[in-house]
């Protein structure tokens, strides 16, 4: 017993030491934000309030950029209005792809954004008190941006599409041959690589790529972006696609969070089941 | 009483510097400062060093939260606070630290400052980095990034002392 004590007393430091780091550890290794319910990141209070209101100061200096963003948008909105008017096939604005999924759309602000890391978020301005949940997917004017990974009340942490996890599903807009989206090893906010796309494909730089609305995650037809070069893996028969990326994450101010109708309605069914089995069991 | 009231200031300033200022500087993938580490730097020489690695653990933890990096700066830090007392003795000058030095240029000078610094600023990107690339697969431009940022981070830390920490 007192050989215990005294090899505590000698060696506390060092075992103090080897605590921390195992806890710190723990923390990078288990990280999954789907299913911790981890206090520590963005979303909370402090860092919402201290990101919101530095954001406050910067926001004037691209506005200007920001303004265009938004104004071309517009004019795209009050186009497709003007059409839906003339066929008048719609009496709400929600969008319908051919699975017959339904979407509505949440803004939100970005209030805090970066580029430059090997993983990157984004903090927003709006949480779950406004509709934002885990698992959804962000867009902004010009293209996709993100999927939310964790909500608190008023605040939300978007994994960038500039992260090593993120992986989207999109596709060739004239053809509709699809493949997996990935910031991967390109390490620049401008690009990402499109992969599993068969030889069969006929490449060209400059073609569109879009979402596929496979995953729920985004509508499909989403501007991803365009073509930029490719290279053959003849072994796979697979090209590796280098994309310049429509998005201009350096310039991120307001944003939309996709908000799956159904997907809402079919978790609530779910949750409403096993809840009415649980009192069956009772 | 003052000094603990000093060192929360220092800390609050180094945070807040580096959440807002330093994050924004977005000069490309090889420079991430982390000049945020200064503040554990410049605890008290003769400071326990069990409350350092407590402290430096807790900074640690703060930073992952704005950063969205749980975990990984916590342990950068912790580790570089458990080597703090070593680099401490390596660079002790002749006849140990005076009873009032205090971890700045002003008092030990920019030779002792520039070596104290640079090696634990070394040992936090290090782990950080790597820990952040998560793997060896990129080993040279992570390594080229852990030296330009390490570097970067020692010219904010020099130039934040000259400015704001004259005594």
């Amino acid at each position: 017993m007192y050989g215990i004590i005294a090899f505590f007393r000698r060696y506390y430091f060092s075992l103090l030491f080897i605590v921390l780091e195992i806890i710190s550890l723990g923390f990078v290794f288990t990280n999954n934000y789907y299913h911790e319910a981890g206090y520590f990141n963005s979303s909370n209070r402090v860092a919402g309030a201290v990101y919101s209101s530095y954001s406050g100061f910067t926001s004037y200096f691209n506005l200007q950029n920001v303004n265009h963003q938004l104004a071309d948008e517009n004019t795209q909105l009050l186009n497709l209005a003007s059409q839906i008017k003339d066929t008048a096939i719609h009496k709400k604005i929600l969008i319908t792809n051919p699975f017959g999924q339904l979407y509505h759309f949440i803004p939100a602000e970005v209030i805090d954004n970066s580029t430059n890391l090997p993983n990157n978020y984004l903090t927003l301005h709006a949480g779950s008190e406004d509709g934002v949940g885990e698992g959804m997917g962000i867009i902004s004017p010009l293209g996709i941006v993100g999927i939310v990974v964790k909500a608190s009340a008023h605040y939300s942490v978007v994994m960038s599409l500039l992260h090593q996890k993120t992986l989207v599903s999109a596709m060739f807009k004239k053809s509709g041959t699809f493949g997996t989206l990935a910031w991967g090893d390109n390490k620049d906010y401008r690009f990402a690589t499109l992969n599993q796309i068969p030889m069969s494909e006929k490449v060209k730089p400059g073609d569109t790529i879009v979402t596929s609305g496979f995953s729920n995650t985004f509508p499909k037809g989403i501007m991803v972006g365009t073509v930029d070069n490719f290279k053959a893996i003849p072994e796979l028969y697979f090209y590796t696609i280098r994309i310049k990326l429509s998005t201009d994450f350096k310039n991120l101010r307001y944003v939309y969070v996709v908000c799956d109708i159904e997907k809402i309605e079919k978790e609530a069914l779910e949750k409403d089941a096993q809840n009415s089995l649980n009192d069956k069991t009772k | 009483m003052i000094e603990a009231g000093k060192n929360i200031l220092r800390f609050s300033f180094f945070i807040l510097l580096q959440v807002t200022i330093i994050r924004h500087l977005d000069a490309g993938i090889y420079f991430n400062p982390f000049l945020f580490i200064g503040a554990i730097l410049m605890l008290p020489l003769r400071a326990n060093k069990t409350l350092v690695l407590i402290i430096a653990f807790a900074t640690g933890l703060i930073i992952d939260m704005f950063y969205n990096t749980m975990g990984m700066n916590a342990a950068a830090c912790t580790f570089m606070a458990f080597c703090r007392p070593w680099a401490l003795k390596v660079y002790a000058p002749a006849g140990d630290y005076n009873a009032d030095a205090s971890a700045t240029v002003n008092s030990m000078g920019v030779r002792w400052m520039i070596s104290y610094a640079s090696t634990l600023i070394f040992i936090h990107h290090f782990i950080l980095f790597y820990l952040e690339a998560f793997s060896f697969h990129d080993f040279f431009s992570t390594f080229l990034k852990i030296i330009l940022s390490g570097i970067t981070t020692l010219i904010l830390f020099l130039i934040t002392q000259s400015l704001f920490f004259r005594n």
